[in-house]
């Protein structure tokens, strides 16, 4: 489980979780702290060590999947462990990676904090659980390449984003400055949650007008996010998820992009992994 | 929120849709000379008339660009103001918002009007009822254009100033003309900042020539370098592989304007091979007219 940002409250909180089963073809685990273990780890340093392993694999052949369990030599393995660095005399936590080619071997031992105290833990998990609060009504956004390409445009007209998401299965992006107000509607969406039917006739009204319709009658609501916050939230399509769901947090708290991805060859969900965001929400009462 | 919320469908001085954004933006951005600095960016002035939209920038009364959109390039162009409507906007904002409807592999439609109630200039796409993108221009009352140059013919110019020099080379290599004045003038790194140039018919040739300081003899025209350079240095790459040719006339009073032709096609119709002489329908292509003064002659060079 990856948690990034959670405990601080400006930025894009990411949370990542894996199935034990999907990752590991061993797990052995075991603390005092109901065999729990959180630690943090720098992000630039464990990406390293992951590509490096996963070249290692890849030029020897070994198509990189430990999962697949075909019997391979190749594997990788993690361990938590302490070791005393060159000119310390203190033991210092490690994750260390040891990748097994067929004719080399490679260990990448990655810097990591102290284990989390059990408060610390308790801490997050609260964190954790707030952060799995479900917006009331989701919409799904099919076109990931077509929003990254929106938003990418959008960055150059203005800092600050308002998304708002009706119960029609709307989702609406606006840029407004004082010189030009850009936007992009996304339309009849499928929705997860509360939903309600879209009035007769506002399709011939334009999307700002729909959309204030839709927030005087309480069916859709509508924050303030920082572009460069979305954008960062986009980054996510990385990982190439294969649907995205945009909702707004009750008393409009945050925006959750929930991302979700497929067993692969299927239309199914694959819950052993989850990915979602929680972008804050600007303030705006001042204005 | 702005409040062009209202429905209204007030007569619009004009509503036109367009198939080809991105040949729109490459033709806008060839005059975005300011690029580069940050604020306060580049004012344009916007005329519409029923044979199509204008757009004019111009800087120090030294350089003027005009960029000629005709109502053939639209694919509907409904124009029912009287006179010519003029309005002032951003340049750089216009062609980010325009940018903002192109998207890889997907050609939109949009819809252009002005004015909206709030006189604003409306950007909207309607090839889709699932995704609707639009923007809403404030527009400006437009300065005065310093200079309406009205391009006669060269009488007065020197007869060695012929355009023949110039239509040969055009024949020579018409593909590549454009790319080839970018590349001379981006190598122009000379010591002076002021150019010359020289048409010659035997042999038919263009000779950009830089003076060093205090080094002026010939009584011909003279140029700033980063006048000449705004002409060609902002043109898109997938211009100049795809480009028309270009075209330089001197007119009165040693008037430089250089002529280039953007072709505005939809993706994905493009047949560059369909027709060998290298012509597409004139209709497709949008006229880029830059006007540069010549230096005054003080025989001394500044800048």
């Amino acid at each position: 489980m990856f948690l990034h940002n959670l405990l601080a409250g400006d930025g894009v909180q990411c949370v990542a979780q894996f199935g034990r089963d999907l990752l590991f073809r061993d797990y052995r685990i075991s603390s005092q702290n109901d065999d729990r273990i959180a630690f943090s780890i720098d992000l630039a340093l464990f990406h390293r060590a992951l590509r490096s392993a996963l070249s290692i694999l890849q030029s020897q052949g070994g198509g990189g999947d430990p999962a697949d369990g075909g019997g391979s030599q190749l594997q990788i393995q993690i361990k938590l462990l302490k070791k005393i660095p060159a000119g310390s005399q203190q033991p210092t936590p490690f994750l260390s990676f040891e990748t097994k080619g067929y004719k080399s071997a490679v260990i990448h031992d990655v810097p990591i904090s102290k284990p989390l105290s059990r408060a610390d833990v308790t801490e997050l998990q609260t964190a954790l659980d707030m952060a799995q609060e479900l917006p009331q009504t989701l919409v799904q956004v099919p076109d990931l390449p077509q929003l990254q390409n929106l938003v990418d445009r959008l960055k150059n007209v203005g800092d600050i984003l308002s998304i708002s998401i009706t119960q029609y299965g709307d989702l609406h992006l606006q840029v407004s400055t004082g010189l030009v107000t850009v936007g992009s509607e996304f339309r009849r969406l499928r929705v997860l949650g509360g939903r309600a039917d879209a009035p007769p006739g506002d399709q011939n009204l334009s999307a700002p007008s729909r959309t204030r319709l839709a927030m005087e009658r309480g069916e859709a609501q509508s924050v303030q996010v920082s572009m460069k916050h979305l954008a960062k939230s986009i980054q996510c399509h990385l990982t190439k998820p294969d649907c995205a769901f945009y909702g707004i947090a009750p008393q409009g708290a945050c925006l959750t992009v929930i991302f979700q991805f497929f067993i692969p060859g299927t239309r199914q969900m694959d819950k052993s992994i989850s990915l979602h965001c929680r972008l804050p929400v600007l303030d705006t009462g001042s204005v | 929120m702005s409040s062009s919320a209202v429905e209204v469908d007030e007569a619009a001085d004009l509503v036109c849709q367009l198939d080809c954004v991105q040949g729109m933006v490459d033709a806008l951005s060839s005059v975005r000379w300011k690029r580069h600095q940050s604020s306060p960016g580049q004012d344009a002035v916007v005329e519409l008339s029923e044979h199509g939209i204008v757009l004019i920038v111009e800087e120090t009364g030294c350089l003027q660009a005009k960029v000629y959109l005709r109502r053939e390039l639209f694919v509907t162009y409904e124009y029912s103001a009287e006179g010519r409507p003029r309005f002032g906007l951003s340049l750089g904002l216009f062609v980010d918002c325009l940018n903002t409807f192109s998207s890889p592999g997907h050609a939109p439609v949009i819809e252009i009007r002005y004015p909206d109630p709030d006189m604003q200039l409306i950007l909207k796409s309607v090839d889709s009822s699932n995704v609707c993108i639009y923007a809403e221009i404030r527009t400006r009352i437009p300065d005065t254009i310093s200079w309406d140059y009205n391009f006669g013919p060269a009488r007065n110019a020197p007869a060695s100033f012929t355009i023949k020099a110039i239509s040969l080379y055009l024949h020579t290599a018409p593909t590549y003309l454009t790319a080839v004045l970018k590349e001379a003038i981006d190598d122009l790194e000379w010591p002076s900042s002021t150019i010359q140039i020289l048409l010659q018919p035997e042999p038919p040739s263009v000779v950009f020539k830089g003076e060093g300081h205090g080094d002026l003899q010939v009584p011909n025209n003279t140029y700033k370098y980063k006048f000449l350079r705004a002409t060609t240095s902002n043109i898109a790459g997938s211009v100049l592989k795809d480009n028309r040719g270009s075209k330089l006339t001197f007119g009165r009073g040693g008037m430089l304007k250089i002529q280039h032709l953007v072709s505005v096609v939809k993706p994905g119709i493009q047949h560059p091979y369909t027709d060998s002489s290298g012509l597409q329908q004139p209709s497709r292509i949008a006229y880029l007219e830059f006007y540069v003064k010549p230096e005054e002659d003080e025989g001394s060079v500044d800048d």
